[in-house]
């Protein structure tokens, strides 16, 4: 999906509001569908409210599995794609896909787009091997504490649950550096159902600058308790809250200065 | 002077901060009064001893066209009012959003989608909506005789924007009022809602 600016479309699980894309499939007899292997999605403010999806370009890879053998000269693979897009309004869309492909004997060789299916896949949340976690649940705070593998340096952290009344999504979400691992603390629902047993999702981990954010799969059992919220850090640059506080010290010092210009000036008059 | 400065910053650092109202389902329902589209204060303690429903509405927002164009809302409203409960249709679109109607077009709306609702609430300034946590459009609300909420969330178990997914949805709504209405507990009592987020 290449999507227009200011305008964006949803996860698994779309946070507040939204709704994720859905794919019909027409196959030929024999054939399978697996389900949309999501890519680790970023967050959206709408409003007071916060979603989880894409923007700008998105693919989402699906499966596709053959049966054994394979008869005539093409196979034709049909599929309707439903998908909502909003910005400050939203739009439901729906468009039908279609794809004719060569059957051969010969093996298959790579195509034009084989570039952007390497890019797709890379955006997918890998398997949490190599990685130490643990959730706990109380009143106070849902935390996700973790010790990545060595050379992983946590700069910040992000939790996307996919679970629906688990987390207040709209809650800005702690982290901290907490003994030998960090953790990510979310408000639990307001209408939360009884005990969370298993916490699932993806972990999204920012490192250094000139580094690409990671992206884990988690699924991990919650035991009962009470942990304290993290510390929420200061939003990212580009946020409208941050750009207020920067203005805000700008023109905090740029008066400061002019001040003190003006002190001096008057000054030297005397 | 630098303090005048220093003041400026603390001024536009300070405006950062959170909280999260909700109405939690078994707790008392928040008490509010707004007005409706004929200008009169409606006030929700008004209705003790009845059942009430919430319903946030956007008629800009697709999911709301699936149920007011498919005329499941309307047969919802017409249903359970006709069985004594109060619908209260609230809009919480501000001014200038998407969604957002004048005391005039909410009554032209009302009668151009032949809606039911007992009366058309105004909150444009998204009080009422915010202080209910509500999300979504549609986001449904069930209030009991006593004035404890007994059902958050979605109007149904199929999220999407298709009108023909009403008749095979299960309705968490009526189900919730039919359970409540009865003297029953209401088995599913919170769910995710699913729609456009409420234009606040």
């Amino acid at each position: 999906m290449k999507i227009r600016e200011g305008w964006h479309t949803y996860w698994k699980n779309p946070g507040d509001a939204g709704l994720p894309p859905r794919i019909e499939w027409s196959l030929p007899e024999g054939f399978e569908a697996g389900e949309i292997e999501w890519p680790a999605p970023e967050r959206f403010a709408e409003g007071t409210l916060v979603t989880y999806g894409y923007h700008r370009e998105v693919l989402f890879p699906v499966r596709i599995t053959p049966p054994n053998a394979l008869g005539g000269d093409s196979v034709t693979i049909e599929a309707t794609f439903d998908w909502l897009e909003c910005a400050d309004v939203c739009l439901s869309a729906s468009g039908q896909l279609r794809l004719v492909l060569p059957t051969s004997a010969e093996e298959a060789r790579q195509s034009a787009d084989a570039g952007l299916m390497t890019d797709a896949r890379s955006r997918l949340p890998r398997p949490a091997t190599g990685w130490n976690l643990s959730a706990e649940a109380g009143p106070r705070a849902i935390s996700l504490a973790f010790v990545p593998p060595a050379g992983v340096t946590p700069r910040a952290a992000y939790f996307f649950v996919d679970q629906p009344l688990v987390v207040e999504h709209a809650v800005p979400q702690g982290f901290e550096h907490a003994g030998a691992g960090y953790r990510v603390t979310m408000a639990p629902a307001a209408n939360a159902s009884g005990n969370l047993a298993r916490l699932t999702g993806v972990l999204v981990v920012e490192r250094g600058r000139f580094q690409p954010r990671m992206a884990v799969q988690i699924d991990v059992p919650v035991i009962p308790g009470n942990p304290a919220p993290a510390p929420v850090p200061k939003e990212k640059a580009g946020s409208p809250v941050i750009a207020y506080a920067v203005a805000g010290v700008i023109i905090g010092f740029a008066l400061a200065f002019i001040m003190r210009r003006t002190r001096r000036r008057k000054s030297h008059h005397t | 002077m630098k303090r005048i400065a220093i003041l400026a910053c603390i001024l536009f650092l300070g405006s950062v901060s959170n909280t999260q109202a909700a109405a939690i389902v078994g707790k008392p329902a928040p008490a509010f009064e707004l007005r409706d589209a004929d200008g009169k204060a409606v006030k929700l303690a008004a209705f003790k001893g009845k059942h009430v429903v919430l319903e946030w509405v956007n008629f800009e927002c697709p999911f709301v066209g699936k149920h007011y164009g498919s005329g499941n809302m309307q047969e919802l409203q017409k249903k359970y009012t006709g069985k004594g409960v109060v619908w209260l249709t609230v809009c919480s679109s501000a001014p200038g959003k998407q969604g957002h109607v004048t005391r005039a077009e909410a009554k032209d709306l009302v009668q151009e989608k032949d809606a039911a609702p007992t009366r058309f609430l105004l909150d444009p300034k998204g009080t009422v909506g915010k202080a209910y946590g509500a999300k979504t459009t549609p986001h449904m609300f069930v209030v009991d005789p006593k004035g404890i909420l007994v059902y958050n969330g979605a109007i149904d178990d199929k999220p999407s924007t298709k009108r023909e997914d009403v008749a095979t949805a299960k309705n968490y709504l009526a189900a919730a009022l039919d359970a409540s209405m009865s003297g029953g507990n209401v088995a599913i009592a919170a769910t995710q809602p699913y729609g456009c987020s409420v234009k606040y």
